[in-house]
């Protein structure tokens, strides 16, 4: 029954990582490049939080929309900053002037919001559901219900709509996608407002449970690199796989032994992964890596 | 009418007549604190402490500078800051991992450290150039441990320590003191300071039946913590480290969820007790908008005493290190004196949330804890 709850607790921990390591992926596809930034634009999202519920004090479900618009805004701009200028150069230009705009982010939060770490609203209130000898915190299951939610309409998105199409044509190739007559800039642009919008979420979603504060970034976008390499570098399914396994040894296997030796375990996994499988658990695409 | 010439030369030497001291000295305090990463809480209510007390002095003045969260940060805020000649003390960070790098400097430039970081370390290797102003592990531990075992009369206490240098020495501390006390913990764990989950640590701890929960964790992860045990209906009381006293990490939680949680501090100004402690928060509250904690006391009351020392005609160098070494200092919190180490604060409080608000009482008082006054 224990084995059970902590799954449950990695499971929802999992979902919101998911949404982490979603928005990195479409960036990675439609650019080529790592989006340094993603982790900042999470704690971003739950600072909007935040700061929202002091102007509308509303439940975060209802505060949801406007931070991922608001986001999705910033997702913009991050596109037009940190790789429009640079999306003729080599990946590791874009790779080193999101770290730049990372860093911008959590120095300017620091110095909006102070260091003290923040909780945002709840999704619906507190509390917790308990059943059978379980307990699940109504805060743990909107973010299962919510996260499932999101990644639906985005694979809804990709995989049944004209506009999910001509994204997927920018992410795997975008000269041909040019030539076939795609506004490539459009969607690049797109796919960072997509990918921040994500993060806003993700950052809304565990800054109640599990507080924001500006230095917490860079946790994020680790958890989402090993997320996306554990995956598949490239592959949706295995970001989103990948994310739910680093949830899971962060709390099923820390529950065994203790948590250095659980984060020590889950990067010697990593190392195995790129020793015996170095495509991922659900292969790569071909030329991307960064 | 003199000559041009004759008027320069009487300025010269009009000039030459002034003492060198009286044109060159331009007393400087550098105050060097973790304003970013994760102290910074902490960091920025020592600046604010700082500030308070320098500001109100006006006979120096002052730079303060980010010290980060790496020892290399401050070493290289510390150099800058002693290039200029007139930097007679330093008031050094309050991370650990930094100040046992800056110690070194300290001895080399001859210049007085003044900190409030809680790490046992820092006066235990024979530095004569560090003072202490917060009581450190070996007063705050004490107290801590000798408030579970002796006040809540618990023999079985699970730690859970944040693995940090400042986590590592409170833990071996309280681990000591147990000991001492005949109590034995039946749980210890280290947590990282990236942990978010804590029902990892908190299933493993309640399986062993323990009847308290010792903390020795910072702020976010203290409330973090407390959040979730209580989220899981863990209603054993909780005695926490000092970050636990500060109201920012109080006002993370629920006054419901504070029921049963308290905390070792040197100091909680805002619970009162005297009328220089409540002026002492109000005038913080109006400076900067937020509500003062025991380091940031903590910092003011040290700043007060290098001031003083000035004051005394100690303003710096080894003058100003036998000035700190030799005299005592009646401070806001309590009475600052040596122990020939460099600790200066040897007495600590317990504060306890009643469940009803964020604002704690003083439930114990442990005086010359060290024994050192």
């Amino acid at each position: 029954m224990e084995l059970l709850q902590l799954v449950i607790n990695g499971v929802a921990l999992g979902a919101a990582y998911a949404l982490v390591a979603l928005g990195f992926v479409l960036v990675l596809n439609a650019t080529g490049a790592v989006n340094f930034a993603q982790g900042d634009l999470v704690v971003a999202g739950g600072f909007m939080g935040v700061a929202l519920v002091g102007l509308i004090p509303l439940p975060a479900i209802l505060l949801l929309p406007l931070v991922m618009l608001t986001m999705a805004a910033i997702g913009l701009a991050v596109s037009a900053l940190a790789y429009w200028p640079l999306r003729d150069r080599p990946p590791v230009s874009v790779f080193i002037s999101t770290i730049a705009l990372g860093i911008i982010i959590q120095n300017g939060l620091n110095g909006a919001f102070g260091a003290e770490p923040r909780t945002a609203p709840a999704m619906f209130g507190a509390g917790r559901f308990e059943f059978a000898g379980l307990a699940v915190g109504h805060q743990s299951l909107a973010i299962m219900v919510v996260a499932a939610l999101l990644i639906g309409g985005i694979h809804l998105l990709l995989g049944r709509s004209q506009l999910g199409r001509m994204l997927r044509a920018t992410a795997q190739d975008r000269e041909v996608a040019a030539a076939l007559g795609i506004p490539v800039g459009g969607m690049v642009a797109l796919t960072f407002a997509l990918a921040a919008a994500l993060a806003g979420a993700a950052g809304l979603l565990l800054a109640n449970q599990f507080f924001v504060s500006p230095a917490d970034g860079g946790n994020f976008i680790v958890k989402a690199y090993i997320a996306v390499v554990i995956g598949g570098w490239g592959r949706v399914g295995g970001a989103l796989a990948g994310a739910m396994l680093v949830a899971l040894f962060e709390t099923v296997v820390a529950a065994w032994f203790d948590y250095a030796v659980a984060s020590g375990l889950l990067y010697a996994a990593l190392l195995a992964i790129l020793f015996v499988r170095p495509q991922g658990l659900f292969g790569e695409t071909v030329g991307r890596r960064a | 009418m003199l000559k041009a010439t004759t008027r320069r030369f009487l300025v010269i030497i009009g000039l030459a007549a002034i003492p060198a001291t009286a044109l060159a000295e331009v007393p400087r305090i550098p105050v060097l604190v973790p304003l970013t990463g994760f102290l910074s809480l902490e960091g920025t209510a020592q600046r604010n402490g700082a500030v308070m007390a320098l500001e109100a002095d006006k006979s120096v003045t002052f730079e303060v500078s980010d010290t980060g969260t790496s020892p290399e940060v401050a070493v290289n805020a510390m150099e800058r800051a002693l290039r200029d000649i007139h930097v007679g003390a330093v008031i050094g960070p309050i991370l650990g991992t930094q100040m046992l790098a800056l110690l070194p400097l300290a001895e080399e430039y001859r210049v007085p450290l003044v900190t409030i970081s809680g790490t046992a370390k820092l006066t235990e290797m024979g530095n004569p150039w560090i003072f202490r102003f917060f009581p450190g592990d070996a007063v705050t531990k004490v107290a801590h441990a000798r408030y579970v075992a002796e006040e809540l009369g618990a023999k079985r206490p699970a730690i859970l320590f944040q693995t940090t240098a400042y986590g590592q020495s409170g833990r071996a501390h309280l681990a000591e003191t147990f000991a001492s006390l005949g109590v034995a913990p039946v749980y210890e764990e280290g947590l990282d300071v990236s942990v978010k989950d804590m029902a990892p640590a908190l299933s493993k701890a309640m399986a062993t039946n323990p009847d308290v929960l010792v903390l020795h964790l910072h702020s976010g992860p203290t409330a973090l913590l407390v959040r979730q045990a209580r989220a899981q209906g863990i209603d054993i009381p909780i005695v926490a480290g000092s970050a636990m006293h500060q109201p920012t990490t109080a006002a993370l939680l629920e006054a419901a969820e504070l029921k049963g949680v308290c905390a070792e501090s040197g100091s909680s100004p805002i619970s009162g007790g005297s009328s220089e402690m409540e002026r002492f928060a109000a005038d913080y509250r109006r400076k900067f908008g937020s509500e003062p904690d025991a380091f940031a006391l903590a910092q003011y009351d040290a700043t007060r005493m290098l001031l003083a020392a000035r004051h005394a005609g100690a303003v710096g160098g080894a003058p100003l290190r036998d000035w700190l070494a030799a005299n005592s200092f009646e401070g806001l919190a309590m009475t600052y004196k040596s122990d020939g180490k460099g600790n200066m604060a040897h007495d600590a409080v317990i504060v306890c949330y009643d469940g009803d608000s964020r604002i704690p009482r003083i439930a114990k008082r442990y005086k010359g804890v060290d024994q050192a006054l």
